[in-house]
């Protein structure tokens, strides 16, 4: 019966990644944006464009935004279309038109692997990181959106194979754990997309960027703040961490069919790990970095070690960043250039987090996860106005303040990285001495 | 002793894994062109980008983990 409900549990999962893998949905670009090369652009504003993949000629119009001087023949560009605001409808105006393979200068080559190598420890540490700084680290060298969320993607399930690989080898990845969350995981991704949906449907890109924002937010603080007070409470008062009560009071639940997690050392209900795999997928839908409430979840509501959870998350990672990438590179929006030079150093950077785990406590894995939470809120929170403008609920933004809030955004994410890569160095050098000293 | 020992042959399978791993990246990057073009053709295309990623992060992150070893940083042993 348990096994039943297992493969029943895993069966549903693979279903929807193969009917949204087909159905080219899901997770993939949005329907606005064109994907070829500008065949002729004509002196009237219209231009002749030959779409990828089925080589049908559309006839194009380009708005004001566009400069006609500006837009590369023969070479792959991604085209992004007016939308009707009341109908929805896609129109042939050309809002804005960006290369789709930047040129990549050294500077920009050595930008993208210092961020692949911090976000890869901060990857083989907390279980999930790196994704939420490297899209925006991406589209600031220029790089389109869609093009960097989908390049990202697939880096991150390589990465976080060999992260959960050298986890699991550690004895602290839960394969079971993580495989039976990331089915459900990919039912919340569904449910998430389907919520992103609606909103964009009612109030248009401003409401849907300011949903994102307002979750990440929300979800951050709240989260961030309550695994930041529990790391500081095990730091000072140098216990070793407890399973909480809700956690204990669901494992004596028993409610078949119950699981027993073999490395976690759980056994559970599955009917208490689906809330908490559905949270995560719609999480990942969201905002793209699922592992924010993966690993508390699994830690808080679950009752595993912050040592398992970090590295079950990886588990959830591989599953959920391949499903992703199969779904961008039905699209061909991947960048392999981009992937291939961020996995240079993300893959040493993984690796050498994981090991770094095995000389700390278990509460320092919470420190920097509710650090990073906290400092990547501050990022988003700083778009918040932005939208609220876009949205018309308060006055526009002057230009000076804009920029300014732009920055904030951005250096807190670099801020974000830069502090989780101190933390996890320096605790890592300090267990590596302490070792060595141990041995002598 | 023991780790000592071992660096000989370890040394060489790093170098191996990482001669390997950098004629790979030399592959992809000395053909840019076809490489972008083939790669971004969407539908059952997306095999190439999926299968290299694949495929790198064997080679590369054995050379990888092959060269943290080699440099001496490893995983605390537990006994």
């Amino acid at each position: 019966m348990k096994k039943l409900f297992m493969f029943f549990i895993l069966a549903l999962g693979f279903v929807f990644i193969v009917n949204t893998a087909w159905a080219g949905g899901g997770g993939g670009p949005p329907k606005n944006m064109l994907k070829g090369v500008f065949v002729k652009v004509n002196d009237d504003r219209t231009a002749d464009f030959k779409v990828d993949g089925t080589g049908e000629i559309k006839h194009l119009v380009l708005t004001e935004q566009v400069d006609i001087k500006e837009i590369p023949l023969e070479r792959k560009v991604l085209v992004s279309l007016i939308t009707e605001e009341k109908t929805h409808k896609i129109t042939n105006k050309v809002k804005s038109v960006s290369i789709m393979f930047m040129d990549l200068t050294p500077s920009k080559i050595i930008a993208l692997l210092v961020v692949g190598l911090i976000g890869g420890l901060l990857s083989g540490f907390i279980g999930s990181g790196g994704a939420f700084v490297l899209t925006p680290s991406m589209m600031s060298l220029g790089v389109p959106g869609a093009v960097a969320v989908a390049s990202n993607m697939c880096h991150k399930f390589p990465k976080a194979m060999v992260g959960a690989y050298k986890r699991w080898k550690y004895g602290q990845a839960d394969i079971k754990l993580g495989l039976f969350m990331a089915a459900t995981a990919i039912i919340g991704v569904q449910i998430g997309i389907q919520i992103q949906k609606y909103i964009l449907n009612h109030w248009g890109n401003a409401g849907s960027n300011l949903y994102v924002s307002l979750m990440f937010v929300i979800v951050l603080v709240v989260v961030g703040i309550y695994v930041f007070l529990d790391a500081y409470k095990l730091a000072k008062g140098g216990k070793e961490a407890e399973t909480t009560k809700i956690a204990k009071k669901l494992q004596s639940i028993n409610l078949p069919p119950m699981i027993h997690f073999k490395t976690a050392g759980i056994k559970i209900s599955v009917w208490f790990t689906i809330p908490v795999g559905v949270a995560t997928g719609m999480l990942a839908a969201t905002i793209a970095v699922g592992g924010f409430i993966g690993v508390p979840g699994l830690i808080y509501v679950i009752g595993a070690s912050a040592m398992v959870a970090s590295a079950t998350e990886l588990v959830i990672a591989f599953v959920m960043g391949m499903w992703g990438s199969i779904q961008w590179g039905l699209s061909g929006l991947i960048d392999i250039r981009l992937t291939l030079l961020i996995l240079a150093a993300s893959l040493i950077g993984v690796q050498l987090g994981a090991l770094g785990t095995t000389y700390v406590k278990d509460y320092m894995i919470k420190i920097v996860m509710g650090a990073v939470m906290l400092i990547v809120a501050v990022s988003r929170g700083a778009k918040i106005p932005g939208y609220l403008a876009d949205l018309g609920l308060r006055a526009p933004l002057d230009p000076g303040t804009a920029s300014l809030l732009n920055s904030v955004s951005f250096w807190a994410l670099v801020a974000a990285l830069g502090t989780a890569g101190i933390i996890i160095s320096a605790a890592m050098i300090r267990g590596m001495l302490q070792a060595r000293q141990g041995t002598n | 002793m023991k780790k000592q020992k071992a660096k000989g042959p370890l040394a060489i399978k790093t170098l191996i894994f990482g001669a390997l791993s950098g004629f790979l990246y030399y592959l992809v990057f000395s053909n840019e062109e076809w490489v972008t073009t083939t790669y971004t053709m969407g539908g059952w295309h997306t095999i190439y980008p999926v299968g290299t990623a694949l495929v790198f992060s064997f080679v590369h992150g054995t050379f990888a983990s092959n060269l943290l070893s080699l440099l001496g940083i490893e995983a605390k042993s537990s006994h």
